[in-house]
Order: structure tokens, then C-alpha cells, then sequence
């Protein structure tokens, strides 16, 4: 199973991730009545006991952590991961609920309705750009420390992992986190194959 | 016509291409991957017409929007980005480009683009 990408294919992943998280960004900038940062996104292909060490490099290892994941399955199936900071996510209670103190259930309700927004949007975006379909299931979300925010028990069926990731950022309201889409395996070989498919289309 | 077409995406500025090819097929077309490079261009070549993406490497659009206005207040930018905030247009509008759309731009958009956005 080849699923090495070559220049062309990353570039052309990294365009439509960046028009699906567009597309997310704004459906959140409308829910949150504010502006966005967008960020490049990126695009990595490691081993799966490598991603912990991925997500550690980006976050504060003293925070607790909201971890929302959404599965989804179809011709390009894998799991989208949002990881907020409790400060971020309380700021977002605030923020959603207009309210100086949200409870622990407002904050986790309003980050789990977020992922749903970001992820479905994200997902949807990215697999009609490749027309392709996919189904959703309800996302779960767990508050852990840095070190658990990933399970290794989750990562072991599965040798190569791509994870393309960004960050969600609304800097006057100081909320942020980060996006990972988790694809493996199989599914890597189909996402190559969607994407030759765009690439042979516009480049002809 | 001199044309400069600025996203740090190859695959982003071959769909603009594919559809200048079409509408204007005279067009002497320019590419820059990121604001520096277009900003760059733009000095040497003063294209009639700037397509420019926002979110890239390097310089992004919104600066490189302000340095080629600096550089000729009757530039004509059109901003193709995958950023749909309304304020981001609010933002490229205010900054004076002519217009922002929603990538990935179609055929029929670039002709409406060339017969309401641009004086040409």
C-alpha cells in the first residue's frame, strides 16, 4: 500500500481543507458573532505512536483539556479531534451564554455543539469537494489532563496515520483550539485516490 | 491585459487560470505564492487585474491588499478567498478591493467578475 503524498497532492488536500475550514470558520464566526483568524492548514503522514507527541508539542502541558472527537465513516472515513484549553472553553461558555460564570455542563455542552459545527462542516465541505459521502456519528467529548488526550489503546489497529491539522482562532473573545482530522489506513489510500481524481480534472 | 494571480496553492491558481484562459485569452498572466512575491510583481509589472487569495504564507492577502493600494489607489483586486466571514469581506471591501468571492471560483463567476467587478 503506497501512502506517500507527492507535492502536487498535498497542495491540492491543503486547498480543500482550506476551503472546508472555511466554510466551518464562518458557520462559527455567524453561531459566535465574531471574526475569525484563519490559519494555513497542515498536513502531516507519521506513524500513529507519533501523534501524541504531535498534539503535546502544540498545547500548555499544565491545562486540562475538552477533547471532542467525531467519527465518520464512508469512502474517506477517520475521526475529527477538537482540543480546546478549559480557559478557552470557559471563555466560550461566556461568550455562547452570555453569562459570567457558566457551570461545567454549559461549557461542555458548548463545546460539544462547536465540534459538531466545526467537524460536520468541515467533513461535508471537504468530501464534495472530492465527491465523495460520508456518514457521522454524534461526537463524545471527555475533559482530561495533556497526557490523556490521546488514547494509545485508540491508535493501536492502525500503523500510518494523516493528520491534518489547524488552529480555530477568535483572538478578541480568546478562544482557540485545535482541529485534527485522523484518517488511516485504507481510507489514506482512498483520499489519494479522490484527490488524483480532482487533480487529473483541473490540471487535464 | 497583464494579470497576476497571487494563492500559495498551485492547484488554487490553476483553477483561476483554466478560467482566464477561457474569458481572456489574450491575458499575459503572472503568479505569486504568497503577498511579498505579488507585491513584488505588482511593482515591476503593474498588472491590470489582481487575484488574491488572503490565508497564505509569508505575507498574507490583507497586507499585501494595503501595499499594492499604497503603491496605486486604482488597483484592481478582486479577493478569492476560502475565508466567507462576512467581515473578512467587510475587512478587503474597507481595504479597497473590488470585490471578494468564495473559492473555488467558477467559469460563469469569472465572467460575471469581468462584467460587473472590473474596469476593463
Amino acid at each position: 500500500m503506497n501512502i506517500e503524498f507527492n507535492e502536487d497532492q498535498i497542495d491540492a488536500l491543503k486547498e480543500f481543507m482550506n476551503v472546508s475550514i472555511g466554510a466551518a470558520t464562518a458557520n462559527l464566526a455567524e453561531l459566535l458573532d465574531a471574526f475569525a483568524t484563519m490559519h494555513i492548514p497542515e498536513i502531516d503522514i507519521c506513524n500513529s505512536h507519533e501523534l501524541m507527541s504531535r498534539v503535546k508539542s502544540t498545547i500548555d502541558s499544565d491545562s486540562m483539556y475538552y477533547v471532542t472527537k467525531q467519527l465518520f465513516t464512508g469512502k474517506f472515513g477517520g475521526e475529527c479531534m477538537f482540543i480546546m484549553s478549559h480557559n478557552s472553553a470557559e471563555n466560550l461558555g461566556k461568550h455562547l451564554y452570555n453569562i459570567r460564570t457558566p457551570s461545567e455542563d454549559d461549557i461542555s455542552d458548548a463545546v460539544i455543539e462547536l465540534t459538531n459545527i466545526l467537524s460536520s462542516t468541515i467533513i461535508s465541505k471537504l468530501t464534495q469537494e472530492l465527491d465523495a459521502q460520508v456518514q457521522f456519528f454524534a461526537p463524545s467529548s471527555q475533559f482530561v489532563d495533556a497526557d490523556s488526550i490521546i488514547n494509545s489503546d485508540d491508535l493501536n489497529h492502525y500503523s500510518k496515520i494523516i493528520i491534518i491539522s489547524t488552529i480555530l482562532e477568535f483572538e478578541d473573545q480568546k478562544i482557540n483550539g485545535s482541529v485534527y482530522i485522523l484518517t488511516k489506513d485504507e481510507a489514506i489510500e482512498s483520499l489519494k485516490m479522490l484527490i488524483n481524481k480532482k487533480i487529473e480534472e483541473i490540471y487535464g | 491585459m497583464k494579470i497576476l494571480i497571487v494563492d500559495d496553492s498551485k492547484l488554487a491558481r490553476t483553477v483561476v487560470i483554466n478560467s482566464l484562459r477561457e474569458i481572456e485569452p489574450g491575458a499575459e498572466l503572472f503568479q505569486a505564492s504568497n503577498g511579498a512575491e505579488a507585491v513584488d510583481i505588482f511593482k515591476s509589472e503593474r498588472p491590470r487585474v489582481v487575484f488574491l487569495d488572503l490565508t497564505m504564507p509569508v505575507m498574507d492577502g490583507y497586507e499585501a491588499l494595503k501595499q499594492i493600494m499604497a503603491l496605486d489607489k486604482n488597483a484592481q483586486v478582486i479577493v478569492i478567498s476560502a475565508d466567507i466571514q462576512s467581515e473578512a469581506k467587510l475587512r478587503v471591501l474597507q481595504a479597497g478591493a473590488r470585490n471578494m468571492y468564495p473559492k473555488p471560483i467558477s467559469k460563469e463567476k469569472m465572467l460575471q467578475i469581468f462584467q460587473q467587478d472590473l474596469l476593463i
